[in-house]
């Protein structure tokens, strides 16, 4: 008798189809996949049709860069906040130290490099993009990283250090945010925005919707009247919302097993959708469009940073500290390149600073071009037989 | 082959000071008329290099002054290439253009990405400290935007400005073109998106930029004739890819604009560095009733 198999039945075919789109679903949106299949979409998009794709992105810029992305900052600040905290994976700051200074060694080499680079073509106007050198992107260390040494004191070390390295860079992004005019009167809304949050506190709201609805509403408004980039709404708010330790690395998806993490959860796959827009609105660039900004900024990032961390380790190492532990000179420079993308946060940093032109076209595919980090990373690691290449 | 046919048929003609961009000229006219009630001026962009080429080009340009008397240039940004210290400000504008600046001639200027947005207060620069910025000769008013980045800020002035003029012709220049066939940089679509509707909104009727290397006439697009003029001092030479979009153009030395400005007629004229006659033509202004039904 001819074996019944699942595949021959239309009900399970369905199925199995159905689980198939939703594992790739899950893919894109645990592995931050959205942005990039959204920058990839908006640039063979703007590359073959470009003046469709110029007023579509136009007209889409204000919407997600700076009302979407707010939930994007909140989500970070969100996991941020629960992974510091007592209990969770980051928490202890003894362990803050040498990723701190080591941040400030990466900033400093990508700012130094990317300043050089732009000065010695005399091009001062792109001065400005340098904390767009100095972005990291979080889940781009992370994946590679986790890959190539699964196991090490390297990926905290990492997670620290690009947080440390973001949040500079989103202070200084934040008041620089190009606006028509300031109307003022944001402070008095901002503390009706912190009263609500408190009172929300205070009476135990477990949702995060009105959280973000009521008060990150009126803490946008309160940021944009100011002339503060908007898409930071959502700080001051994250610290009222619910929390609970992340046990987990920050980008590990934690068990939807309470009302905290299924918000999350419901949160995230927002953020995704948003993330894709975020790409295909802002990703979108003329290839040609490349000139001294771009190679300031792939220099800042791809060399300049991972340059500055060890030598800010090694002075520190000089000074006293030690590595973290299980980490060697060889991993801690698999590390240090791990660090060199800056994709996600350096294209929302560009977006925060510049305003539409040339400028932001050449820094654009810089931030883009610094994806090869993450190749450069997997190619020291097989150089020196690191992690899963040791073998 | 073809393209090497070409090339060979161009640099004859230039020299024989005959040029593709003169054979597709719309409305060819032999010289500018040079009324004495009429606006001049002189177009030049891209020329901030010290080099050889710079100082022949402000000589061409002085010797044109003597039969056609301009008193004003525009300059189309990267006004100063390289080091931008004082002694710069005299090897890279003052001495090339000593004749014209003896004779009162000013210069008004844009920024470019290679200039460095302290220029701004360079007084022979006449931007009077601003990135953005108008200003009104006889019946023409010009807006001079900063297109490096076009921040909500200048956006709102530019429309909020074009919206108050009632003046017969209004000229912009800017240094990035949102239309252009240049190899290397081409049409700048994501500001073409931003600055297009304004200038068709409020009729604008000449655009001037610089950016690409050459020198190039548009087709009207949309009721606006765009020029490139990017050749006063650098050239890329054989960068021009003409397309359906070119009218006009001229990519084998350095070059600028002679442009007169009479009643309801701009007339033009691209000078190559020695001396021939590129290009040239008339542009009616469209009557306004015209403008509004674009």
């Amino acid at each position: 008798m001819k074996p019944h198999t699942l595949a021959a039945h239309p009900v399970a075919v369905e199925r199995r189809h159905r689980s198939a789109a939703a594992r790739l679903f899950d893919l894109v949106v645990h592995r931050c996949l959205a942005l990039p299949i959204g920058v990839a979409i908006g640039l063979l998009w703007a590359n073959t049709a470009p003046e469709p794709y110029f007023i579509v992105a136009h007209s889409l810029a204000f919407p997600v860069n700076e009302i979407g992305m707010a939930l994007f900052v909140g989500l970070i600040m969100q996991e941020i906040v629960e992974a510091v905290m007592p209990g969770g994976a980051l928490h202890s700051w003894r362990r803050w130290s040498l990723p701190l200074l080591a941040a400030v060694g990466g900033i400093a080499g990508s700012a130094s490099v990317y300043l050089a680079y732009v000065r010695g073509h005399y091009e001062e106007v792109l001065e400005a993009g340098w904390p767009i050198a100095s972005a990291i992107d979080i889940a781009a260390a992370y994946y590679v990283l986790k890959w190539i040494l699964p196991r090490s004191g390297a990926l905290p070390f990492v997670l620290l250090l690009a947080i440390a390295t973001n949040l500079f860079g989103m202070l200084l992004v934040a008041p620089q945010y190009p606006t028509a005019v300031v109307h003022g009167g944001g402070l008095g809304v901002m503390l009706v925005a912190l009263g609500i949050a408190g009172a929300m506190r205070a009476l135990r709201v477990r949702s995060f919707w009105p959280y973000l609805v009521v008060c990150g509403t009126l803490s946008w408004v309160a940021f944009y009247r100011e002339g503060l980039h908007p898409a930071f709404a959502l700080v001051p708010i994250v610290p009222f919302l619910p929390h609970e330790p992340r046990r987990l690395d920050l980008l590990a998806d934690p068990p939807d097993d309470d009302a905290v993490h299924h918000f999350e959860h419901e949160w995230n796959t927002l953020v995704q959708g948003i993330l894709f827009l975020f790409g295909l609105v802002n990703g979108g660039v003329l290839l040609r469009g490349y000139d001294t900004g771009t190679w300031a900024l792939l220099l800042g990032a791809l060399v300049g940073r991972p340059l500055g961390i060890l030598i800010a380790v090694g002075a520190a190492v000089a000074a006293g500290w030690h590595l973290p532990r299980g980490l060697k000179w060889r991993q801690l420079l698999v590390a240090a390149l791990a660090c060199s993308s800056g994709f996600t946060f350096a294209l929302f940093f560009a977006t925060g600073i510049l305003s539409t032109g040339p400028l932001l076209a050449q820094l654009t595919i810089g931030a883009l071009g610094t994806a090869a980090g993450s190749l450069l990373t997997i190619g020291a690691a097989r150089l020196f037989r690191v992690g899963r290449f040791a073998r | 082959m073809r393209r090497v046919g070409l090339l060979l048929l161009t640099a004859l003609l230039a020299t024989a000071g005959f040029t593709p961009a003169a054979q597709n000229a719309a409305r060819v006219v032999e010289t500018l008329p040079a009324r004495p009630d009429s606006l001049k001026f002189a177009v030049l962009g891209d020329n901030g290099t010290g080099a050889k080429p710079q100082y022949d080009v402000g000589q061409q340009m002085a010797a044109a002054r003597m039969t056609f008397p301009f008193d004003m240039v525009l300059m189309l940004g990267d006004n100063m290439y390289g080091r931008q210290e004082a002694q710069d400000f005299v090897t890279k504008f003052e001495r090339p253009y000593a004749a014209l600046l003896q004779a009162g001639v000013l210069f008004y200027a844009t920024l470019g990405n290679h200039d460095n947005q302290n220029n701004r207060f360079y007084k022979a620069f006449n931007m009077g400290g601003e990135r953005y910025f108008t200003f009104v000769k006889k019946n023409v008013r010009f807006f001079v935007l900063d297109t490096n980045q076009l921040d909500p800020k200048q956006r709102a002035w530019f429309d909020e400005t074009l919206q108050r003029s009632d003046d017969q012709w209004r000229i912009c220049f800017f240094h990035h073109p949102i239309y252009s066939d240049g190899g290397r940089h081409g049409s700048d679509v994501a500001l073409r998106v931003v600055l297009e509707p304004l200038l068709i909104k409020y009729g604008v009727d000449v655009v001037f930029s610089g950016h690409d290397h050459m020198y190039e006439r548009l087709k009207p697009q949309k009721g606006i004739t765009y020029f490139v003029s990017g050749s006063g001092g650098e050239l890329r030479r054989g960068d021009v890819r003409p397309s359906g979009l070119t009218a006009a153009y001229y990519d084998q030395d350095q070059s600028f604009m002679l442009v007169e400005v009479a009643g309801d007629e701009m007339f033009f004229e691209a000078v190559a560095r020695s001396g021939a006659k590129v290009d040239s033509g008339v542009i009616r202004r469209e009557p306004v009733g015209a403008r509004d039904s674009r």
